[in-house]
């Protein structure tokens, strides 16, 4: 404070680190962070010394990698990991433990993304990609998501059924829970809500532990292997754990939820830890899940006769008693009505990032109206769609596969090749050794999903020529990748940078970057990308004359 | 909204909004577009030729301008015609350049004071 009395000294302003100068797309993206259980202010730059602050500091930025991980868990999910435990017993947990770096590996390279550049991955691809790609993800996006979304509802409807509650009462009511959750304008509010039905999500730990005392039969471990051998339907059902476990939305939604929660680098830190605790309990609930129907169905005449996720409650209630079809139908509820939640955010976020219209949960539904229209938009489209009597529901799970192995090849490698851009990401960019390693997941992750494509598209298909059929392109692919990288040297580009440097570095405006830097790898993964699209679109127009032609 | 007495603080509302319009013009292109349109009203075409901008980045900085009421648009014929959407957003960058400009050299900024004042005359 000076004295208005005395002689004034202007003094010359010494330069405030970047938090402020950040560049993002919405302004409501800048501020303090304003998390569910503590609160970081954006000027806040003071030492995190005892650990009672950082304990403090990770309550308050948690969340974004913790909602997303646990949303991962939805209606999909859980059908498709009590079918594992119901008709493989234990013998597929060890799957679930290979997906958790896998899960990690992407969601830190999104969140990072998030918070070094400001922006939503959608928005990155349409400026370092072009608009073409841009508007390939995001319309592929969207019709993913409403897909799922309607998966989600069916869910709501199937648990609801157990539990005894009609439809046409569950549907709505969980509609306008979802849709109230965000019209506020306040993201405590939403972040709050978000983790009550995180911790009703822990309902599937009471589920396994009774689950454990009636167990008919000891079956399987944690050796990978396969109960009854690799067959055509155990290669797809593993091939759906992966698919289900890394859907292209999650990328989507945890980048602009990074950013909307004002997540700057300086706090990655911490977002590693929200990031890794979220895998932690998003394996844990699977394979207790797993875990739970295995033991459940094990030596019973059930045992490799899976229907859908309200027969596994029915199967959990006669072969171990009512609480635990009640806690699975619980379990299922709440997965379903937070994945509907994290979908169809995902969904707004990125139509406004893409458009340029306000999309942030700090606004109210006055500032904002694009953001929330589209949010209730598709929720209420989906509701509808399960409303409806006659809906083709089998159709849709088909689509919703078929759809994500379009999409998440380009997403992920999109992602890899951002990690990669210094324009965007300067001092954060992936080292070789993480390259290498994420390499091999996207790689590994593509092929498994183009393998799912072709099977939804045509079941009669041999599966395991194909997989040696992709995983052999697969492994041609990554071995040119690696040829070429070994011998690109990038090294001149790196610069270096102090740990300073690294807390406060944030993008530039995106319009003042430079051109993308031509280099072999980004080529050979475009080439390769537009070989893959060809290929889907060729199989989805075969698949559809076949239809048209058989109807 | 009214303009509120200057010796109570502005409302937690108030600087929002106000934060917001200044949010609007946080970007070179879109602060490049309203100094374009202090002129005259122009069209697409005529906004990439001016500023040699691609046809999606100038419709996406102006979809960001509209959405915060900064720019108004107006169908002629075909074409869509945009332009500022007051005296007053003129006026708000025509200060913020005169600031600049002072900041980086006394002269530049006399100059800019007096061509605004030739322009209001």
């Amino acid at each position: 404070m000076s004295d208005h009395g005395a002689a004034a000294t202007v003094l010359e302003p010494t330069f405030a680190p970047p938090a402020e100068r950040r560049s993002v797309l919405d302004r409501a993206h800048v501020g303090d962070i304003e998390g569910a259980l503590g609160t970081v202010s954006s000027f806040d730059t003071g030492p995190r010394r005892s650990l009672r602050r950082r304990v403090a500091t990770l309550l308050a930025i948690m969340g974004p990698g913790l909602v997303v991980m646990v949303a991962d868990n939805d209606a999909g999910g859980l059908a498709v990991y009590g079918q594992a435990g119901q008709d493989y017993g234990m013998s597929l947990v060890w799957v679930l433990v290979l997906l958790a770096p896998v899960l990690f590996i992407n969601q830190e390279m999104v969140s990072r993304l998030g918070a070094v550049t400001g922006a939503g991955h959608a928005r990155l691809i349409v400026e370092r990609f072009g608009r073409r790609w841009g508007t390939f993800a995001i319309g592929d996006l969207l019709a993913l998501n409403a897909l799922t979304l309607v998966t989600e509802f069916i869910g709501v409807t199937l648990a609801l059924g157990f539990l005894g509650v009609g439809r046409y009462v569950a549907v709505p009511i969980a509609v306008v829970v979802l849709i109230a959750a965000t019209l506020t304008g306040s993201f405590r509010r939403w972040e709050r809500v978000m983790y009550l039905l995180v911790a009703a999500s822990a309902a599937v730990v009471p589920l396994a532990i009774i689950s454990h005392g009636h167990q008919h039969a000891h079956a399987g471990g944690l050796l990978p292997g396969v109960q009854g051998g690799l067959s055509s339907t155990s290669v797809l059902l593993i091939i759906a754990l992966a698919g289900t476990t890394v859907a292209p939305w999650q990328l989507f939604f945890q980048q602009s939820n990074v950013v909307d929660k004002r997540i700057t680098p300086r706090w990655l830190g911490y977002e590693r830890i929200d990031t890794l605790i979220g895998t932690l309990v998003v394996i844990g609930g699977a394979v207790a899940v797993m875990l739970a129907c295995a033991w459940a169905f094990t030596g019973t005449p059930l045992h490799g006769a899976y229907h859908d996720a309200g027969m596994i409650a029915t199967g959990l209630r006669t072969n171990i008693s009512p609480l635990a079809g009640d806690l699975f139908a619980i379990a299922l509820l709440d997965a379903s009505i937070l994945g509907a939640a994290a979908v169809s955010l995902s969904s707004s976020y990125a139509v406004g990032d893409y458009f340029g219209y306000r999309h942030s949960l700090h606004r109210p539904w006055r500032q904002a109206r694009f953001f929330h229209g589209t949010y209730a938009a598709f929720i209420a489209i989906a509701a509808i769609v399960v409303l409806i009597p006659g809906s083709p529901l089998g159709l849709i799970t088909t689509g919703v596969q078929a759809l994500a192995g379009i999409l998440l090849p380009s997403a992920t490698v999109f992602l890899l090749l951002l990690c990669n851009d210094h324009e965007i990401l300067g001092p954060w960019v992936n080292s070789r050794r993480l390259n290498a390693l994420a390499a091999v997941v996207v790689g590994v992750l593509v092929a498994l999903s183009m393998t799912l494509t072709i099977t939804t598209l045509f079941p009669t298909i041999n599966v395991a020529h194909l997989c040696l059929i992709v995983f052999g392109a697969l492994g041609i692919i990554l071995a040119t990748l690696g040829i070429v990288s070994q011998r690109t040297r990038t090294e001149a580009q790196r610069t270096a940078y102090s740990e300073w440097d690294r807390r406060n570095w944030t993008m530039p405006p995106l319009e003042t970057l430079a051109e993308p830097r031509r280099s072999r790898v980004r080529w050979l993964a475009l080439v390769a990308l537009r070989g893959q699209l060809v290929i889907a679109a060729a199989l989805l127009l075969v698949k559809l004359l076949r239809l048209a032609v058989g109807a | 909204m009214s303009p509120e007495p200057a010796s109570r603080p502005l409302s937690v509302k108030m600087s929002e909004a106000v934060a917001d319009v200044m949010f609007a013009l946080s970007s070179p292109s879109r602060v490049r577009i309203l100094g374009l349109l202090r002129e005259r009203p122009y069209t697409v075409g005529e906004l990439m030729d001016a500023l040699e901008m691609e046809q999606s980045a100038v419709s996406h900085q102006l979809r960001v301008l509209r959405e915060h009421n900064l720019v108004r648009a107006t169908e002629l014929g075909r074409q869509r015609v945009y332009a500022l959407s007051g005296e007053r957003v003129g006026a708000l960058v025509d200060d913020a350049v005169e600031h600049v400009a002072r900041l980086s050299s006394p002269s530049a900024g006399r100059r800019a004071e007096k061509r605004r004042l030739r322009r209001a005359q």
